[in-house]
């Protein structure tokens, strides 16, 4: 134990001498007549002086109130001991609320363990100190900002949730040094199991990174992947089980087809090992399930769904140097596996032999080729097989209409500033359907493939951070997929995505714990977050119903290896089991002397 | 307090009572009251021997002529009752609201006019005061008097209760009744009522209590000053200190209706303020106090 301020104890000797000379004074009592006094008893209880002087008698009051007086005067001293709970006075805790932060090794889960103590945190600070809590999960939040108010802390910290996703630490840390970074002597609390990818840009700054690991198992056996993939003799479904744990497990593995069991087998799998199995879909089937069955501790990769029918997926290739913005567009849309590439595989190539893999094919930045694919979005740099011919570009471009077409439907470019635009002509199928002061700038064209071609680059304009940039993508990838949009769709979860909106009513999603909420349509499209627990939702918007399978496929969250390092920016961080400091002492000192005082209240009520 | 002390509903309900002592009295005029001697009644009392000189009258010659043997009736003689009232005057009469003395006279007039509508002898007197025993008070048409007497009375007495009993003892008065309406504040009142009882007095003690002694309302660090004499008591007045009074106070209560008891008397506690009516009901119907 320290004292913080041992001089404080000096003011024990004059304040104890005061309430000792109190004692000393005498008692001058007030006359009062009676008829008799005999039936009185002699019985003093001097509890008020008000002359001088006596002896000192002993009293109990005098013993509390020199207690009580030592009890305060030994909290101003603030005596200090090592205590459990915060790590500094201004503190903030991110908290991971992966996949992997759901295994049950740790009673009931690591998440809830991670939020225990957070409470513990919330309920130990001390007056002044200031804690925020950051939710990292895919898309990390802020819970509470950097504020000492315990009770709010608390009905906020309720609101916490975890994803069946992995965790974006690294935005999560970031957000945390934006906050902290300044504040010398700052902490940033990372509770989290440490399965997480290694962190590459981040930097404290003046604070200070303390990494509290939560879990210790391993014992995790996940399915891994399950598809489905058209072969000579029909479609063949395909299904991977990967054994995380130290031993070797055997597993029930079972496949269901629309709801019926099309194979169920026991499979006996080593220590880091995968277990795979195709087997011939029924024809017609559109969703196919697995199920394991196995004493694990993490349950949201026991099961996955995977979609057949051919509508609900799209197979997008984005062939450029590098543009993030139209990667993420492209992403919100849940029948999208995106790949990307700085150009066309030989494969993909129109020409070469065999069928293409891709639905549709992006070029951005990157000169439009012939390719397979039956979609084709060309952004800024028009090739042979556009729909349009180039004449050169144009540096100055105002945007002047746009034509009624699904593809412009929410869509506004009037206030979009962009530079370096083709001067095209659009070829015999091609459509404009936005034109400017220099030509045409959007046009599109349906014949054996649908094309749509747009003159500027997203990189040469200020068009990714409108709104309508998303809701463009999404319109043109609905162009280039044709008709056949399928009703249902799987996503992993955490996966933020948008679905047109054919009216202006808000649709409802109903999560797979019977919750529903609902979602205002944004420019004609239903922007569509909180898909983060594995399991089945339901998107209903007038009679439409979209049926939402949301997985959780990483091997990494699967792993569920608690870290004993974690690695931040190539730097070993050591877990620790548990946070402790210096912290003051006097809460108890000053309840121990109320009650003290309060006892000495009640001594001298009943003795006056 | 008007100037016949009573009010006309009390003196109606106090209409046609009798005290009731549970001693019979010898008399000195000829009254309402059967006394021990034998007299001319028409209450028969005993048979003697004839002698020379006696009422031939009372000869009961049916006995003669059977017994051939002279022998006389004897009656029971028909008496007044001395019925002393002693008020006490001292100055621990003069607290609550309406003072003790105050009440304490109204319930000797209501004694009083018992008494003088049964015909029997009444001696006011007030304890504390020293004064010469007066003349009785007969007859209903003395009531003013009594009235007067007790409007006139005021508390000025210094002495002991129970030195002021003895006092009166010593005096001589014919034995009757002694109706005592004090306070009792004095740790000695019992041998008074013992002193008093000696002398042949049937000794009825009505204590009348004030609020501030039966639930005083006291309270921080007091000196208690004795208002009939120089003692004083410190006091931290708290709920301790206030059980230990009342526990006094009930043991001083026992003690003196216990030496009445023992000496034949009576006691009773009456709580200054409480209206004539309900004395007369619960106390001293119920009691026997009196007859109607």
């Amino acid at each position: 134990m320290n004292l913080q301020s041992a001089a404080a104890l000096l003011w024990l000797l004059p304040l104890g001498g005061i309430i000792i000379a109190l004692y000393l004074l005498r008692m001058r009592r007030k006359d009062v007549h009676v008829p008799a006094t005999f039936l009185w008893p002699e019985r003093t209880d001097e509890v008020r002086a008000n002359a001088l002087f006596q002896k000192l008698r002993f009293s109990w009051l005098l013993v509390l109130q020199l207690l009580a007086l030592t009890l305060f005067v030994f909290a101003l001293a603030r005596p200090q001991t090592l205590q459990k709970g915060l790590a500094g006075t201004t503190t903030v805790v991110v908290l991971d609320a992966s996949a992997s932060m759901g295994a049950t090794d740790v009673k009931p889960t690591r998440f809830d363990e991670a939020v225990k103590i957070v409470e513990g945190m919330v309920a130990s600070a001390n007056p002044g100190d200031q804690i925020m809590l950051i939710e990292a999960g895919p898309f990390p939040r802020v819970v509470f900002p950097l504020s000492a108010d315990p009770a709010a802390q608390k009905r906020a910290l309720q609101s916490v949730r975890r994803a069946d996703a992995p965790s974006d630490i690294e935005e999560a840390l970031r957000l945390a040094t934006a906050r902290v970074g300044k504040i010398a002597g700052a902490k940033i609390v990372l509770l989290s199991d440490g399965v997480f990818e290694e962190v590459e840009n981040f930097s404290a700054g003046q604070a200070s990174l303390v990494y509290n690991r939560i879990g210790q198992g391993r014992n995790n056996v996940a399915i891994e992947a399950l598809g489905s993939t058209a072969g000579p003799e029909g479609r063949i479904v395909y299904c991977g089980v990967k054994n995380h744990a130290l031993d070797e497990q055997k597993v029930d593995v079972t496949v269901y087809a629309d709801g019926k069991v099309v194979n169920s087998e026991t499979a006996t799998i080593g220590s880091n090992k995968t277990w795979g199995q195709t087997f011939p879909a029924p024809p017609g089937v559109k969703v196919v399930e697995a199920r394991i069955e196995v004493d694990d501790i993490l349950d949201a990769d026991d099961y996955a769904v995977a979609v057949v029918d051919p509508g609900s997926s799209l197979r997008v290739l984005l062939v450029t140097p590098g543009d993030i913005f139209l990667e993420r567009a492209l992403a919100l849309d849940p029948r999208v596996t995106l790949d990307k590439a700085p150009k066309v595989p030989e494969g993909e190539q129109a020409g070469t032999a065999g069928p293409g893999t891709y639905d549709i094919v992006v070029f951005a930045g990157v000169k439009e080729s012939p390719v397979k694919a039956r979609g084709i979005l060309t952004l800024g740099m028009a090739g042979p097989s556009s729909n349009v011919t180039t004449s050169g570009r144009s540096n100055s471009f105002t945007f002047l209409r746009a034509e009624e077409h699904d593809i412009m439907r929410g869509v506004d470019l009037r206030n979009v500033y962009m530079e370096n635009v083709e001067k095209v002509a659009p070829k015999a199928a091609g459509r404009v359907v936005a034109e400017g002061q220099s030509g045409p700038l959007i046009v599109v064209s349906e014949t054996d493939k649908r094309q749509v071609y747009v003159g500027f680059s997203p990189l040469d304009s200020d068009f990714p951070l409108t709104v309508g940039f998303p809701i463009f993508v999404a319109n043109a990838l609905d162009f280039l997929a044709g008709s056949t949009v399928s009703d249902s769709f799987a996503i992993l979860a955490g996966q933020q995505f948008q679905l047109p909106a054919k009216t202006d009513e808000k649709a409802t999603l109903k999560r797979p714990d019977k919750s529903s909420v609902e979602i205002e349509p944004l420019q004609g499209r239903y922007i569509v977050r909180g898909v983060d627990q594995v399991g089945t939702y339901s998107l209903s918007a007038g009679d439409r119903t979209v049926t939402v399978y949301a997985n959780m496929r990483d091997d990494k969250e699967s792993s569920v290896n608690a870290q004993e390092f974690v690695s931040i920016k190539k730097k070993e961080f050591k877990a620790v089991s548990d946070l402790r400091r210096y912290a003051d002492f006097w809460k108890p000192l000053a309840l121990l002397a109320l009650i003290v005082l309060a006892i000495e209240w009640w001594m001298y009520a009943r003795r006056s | 307090m008007s100037r016949l002390v009573l009010t006309p509903g009390e003196f109606r309900i106090l209409e046609g009572l009798r005290l009731n002592p549970r001693k019979s009295f010898t008399g000195r005029v000829r009254g309402e009251r059967l006394t021990k001697r034998k007299g001319i009644s028409i209450d028969f009392d005993d048979y003697r021997e004839y002698s020379e000189g006696d009422d031939l009258r009372h000869l009961d010659w049916n006995v003669l002529a059977r017994l051939e043997h002279p022998v006389v009736k004897t009656y029971r003689d028909e008496e007044d009752l001395a019925v002393h009232l002693l008020v006490d005057a001292s100055s621990s009469m003069s607290f609550g609201e309406p003072t003790k003395l105050d009440y304490a006279k109204r319930l000797a007039c209501a004694f009083g006019y018992v008494a003088l509508c049964g015909g029997d002898a009444v001696y006011p007197r007030a304890i504390g005061v020293r004064q010469q025993p007066g003349s009785a008070l007969r007859g209903r048409a003395s009531y003013p008097r009594l009235a007067r007497w007790t409007t006139e009375l005021l508390p000025i007495g210094t002495q002991t209760l129970a030195n002021e009993m003895r006092a009166f003892a010593k005096t001589g008065a014919r034995p009757g009744l002694a109706v005592v309406i004090t306070d009792a504040m004095d740790p000695e009142v019992a041998s008074g009522v013992r002193i008093l009882a000696g002398r042949g007095h049937e000794v009825c003690v009505v204590q009348t209590l004030s609020d501030l002694e039966l639930r005083p309302d006291l309270e921080g660090d007091l000196r208690l000053l004795d208002v009939e004499n120089e003692g004083a008591v410190e006091i931290t007045a708290n709920s301790i200190t206030l059980r230990a009074y009342a526990d006094s106070l009930a043991k001083h209560n026992q003690a003196l209706a216990e030496e009445c008891r023992r000496m034949g008397g009576r006691h009773t506690l009456v709580e200054v303020g409480t209206p004539l009516d309900k004395v007369v009901k619960n106390v001293l119907k119920k009691e026997g106090w009196v007859a109607a």
